[in-house]
């Protein structure tokens, strides 16, 4: 993947910073690790990273927060987002740039997005639907239109409606994680 | 010099002919992946067992031709000849449990399962038919589609292990032959070319973008967006022009440097008449030279299609199990430079 700071090198290490008193953990190259560790130097050493404070050499400091990534893991990333039908945490899928399961792109949508959008210069899937899903699609069309005519008081189409709901096949569940 | 009179004297092939010749083969691949299941690469072994059952009764319903082999089951030449074919990857074969492929018999459709996605169908066809790949793997999911739940969203289509792939899931990639382009030295801008209007550019058996033998593989880098119609349109219109411009380049090579293009096939073909020990790599680029001389009509005793044939029999694992026998890289490349030496000792240079 590449640096989430510069975007033009590949990404080599982990580091953390604080953005709007939340912690987060970007993945950059060596040159923009090298400046965040000089931006931030001893003063503001991160109190959750003891293995950190006073490094003056980055790469090693990148490798020891992988390191202490591996060693210490969820227990101390409770705060970190997780997709909560596979499990994984954001670090592990954006190691790899491969997602959990399925359901990953809900949990992890917000960054997500504007990835699949830097890669594909596109948000909205069009072409083919999988036969199964065309009566989902659906029945969320016939939804969104009770709930509009409902809060327009149209009461007649709504009854309608409804009645359409009522004769759809029992969905099928075309997406989540894993049980 | 005879060479230029001869060479107008000889019949010109009509473009479709040569189309056929500079666009090798063709494939398509969708990625799909189950609802409900965790992608191949964070699976357990009991996860993609069950995924491999899945898929092996979906296959048995709808295509019973296609019979699923777990990939730990098949013998390492069978492995290395399959990937030689494109028919598998590297990564599939590094699977070790729940890795499966199905191959058609006449090689038109293969299934990959649990590789990166849950599965890969992919369709192939020959020179730039990208269309009838595309009906082949498209028919297959949609058949397969009616006995599995597919991991789908109406904003991001079909879900994959990889972004890269989300939306239609769909790759589509053409092998061009682009050697005249490249002895005219305008390879690169052809490939940089393609990269801005946002194809993949890949070398075959070289490392990286290295082209070994300078045969690319030109495939569709967005997969979001664009329905599968439009990405097939795209990619075949691009590819045409691409093989247009190397028509072109040949043409100009034998007008204005015969002298480069006739070196080249001479050397090559010394080379692989007479060396006795050569490397795959090696053998591609000569292979490749012949494959031009070929399909310009330079070469007697010699069709585009025997060359083919011989850049897949020279592979390692085709190579072995042609002998009958396992060998050592060393001993590889003295039985390769003896079969080659065979197979063209009767070819001639026209020129
Ligand atoms: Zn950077
Ligand atoms: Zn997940």
């Amino acid at each position: 993947m590449k640096c989430e700071l510069c975007h033009k090198a590949d990404a080599e290490t982990a580091i953390r910073r604080e953005v709007g008193g939340e912690l987060q953990e970007l993945y950059v190259c060596q040159g923009c690790a090298r400046q965040e560790a000089a931006a931030a130097a001893p003063p503001d050493v991160d109190a959750e990273q003891p293995v950190a404070g006073g490094m003056g050499t980055v790469p090693l400091m990148g490798m020891i927060l992988d390191a202490a990534f591996e060693i210490v893991g969820r227990a101390m990333n409770r705060a970190e987002p997780a997709c909560p039908a596979c499990g994984i945490l954001r670090h592990e899928y954006r190691k790899q740039s491969r997602l959990g399961c399925p359901a990953c792109y809900e949990a992890f949508a917000r960054e997500l997005d504007a990835a699949i959008f830097d890669l594909h210069r596109a948000r909205q899937h069009v072409g083919k639907v999988p036969q199964r899903a065309q009566a989902l699609c659906q029945r969320r069309q016939l939804e969104a239109r009770l709930a509009q005519a409902v809060k327009e008081q149209r009461y007649e189409e709504a009854i309608a409606l409804r009645d359409e709901l009522l004769r759809l096949p029992e969905p099928d569940a075309a997406k989540g994680g894993p049980a | 010099m005879m060479l230029t009179s001869e060479a107008q004297d000889a019949p010109r092939p009509a473009l479709p002919e040569q189309a056929a010749t500079i666009a090798m083969s063709c494939r398509v691949r969708l990625a799909r992946n189950l609802a409900g299941e965790r992608f191949p690469d964070w699976a357990t072994e009991r996860d993609r067992e069950r995924v491999l059952n899945a898929v092996r009764e979906a296959l048995s319903a709808e295509a019973p031709e296609l019979r699923v082999t777990p990939v730990a089951g098949v013998e390492e030449q069978d492995r290395d000849m399959l990937c030689e074919s494109h028919l598998i990857s590297k990564e599939l074969l590094e699977r070790a449990a729940g890795g499966g492929v199905a191959v058609a018999k006449d090689g038109s459709v293969c299934v990959m399962v649990n590789e990166e996605d849950h599965l890969r169908i992919q369709g192939f066809a020959q020179g730039l038919d990208v269309a009838g790949a595309w009906r082949r793997a498209d028919a297959l999911d949609t058949g397969l589609e009616r006995h599995l739940a597919y991991a789908w969203s109406p904003r991001l289509g079909y879900l994959t292990a990889c972004p890269s792939n989300v939306g239609t899931g769909l790759r589509a990639g053409v092998m061009l032959h682009l050697l005249g382009s490249s002895l005219l030295g305008e390879i690169e801008p052809v490939v940089r070319g393609l990269e801005r209007m946002r194809l993949l550019v890949r070398g075959i058996g070289g490392e990286g973008s290295e082209a070994a033998g300078q045969i690319y593989q030109v495939s569709n880098m967005d997969t979001l967006g664009t329905d599968e119609a439009g990405i097939i349109r795209r990619v075949t219109r691009i590819c045409s022009e691409v093989v247009r411009q190397e028509h072109n380049a040949r043409v100009r090579l034998l007008q204005e440097t015969p002298l480069v293009l006739v070196d080249c096939l001479a050397r090559s073909l010394s080379v692989l008449q007479n060396a006795r020990l050569l490397a795959t790599a090696e053998a591609l680029e000569f292979l490749s030279a012949l494959r031009l001389g070929a399909a310009m009509g330079l070469c007697t005793r010699l069709k585009v299609s025997d060359v083919d044939a011989l850049i897949l029999m020279m592979q390692p694992g085709h190579l072995q199990k042609g002998l009958g026998t396992s060998l050592t890289s060393d001993e590889r490349d003295e039985m390769r430079a003896e079969f080659l030496s065979r197979k063209v000792a009767r070819v001639k240079l026209k020129c």
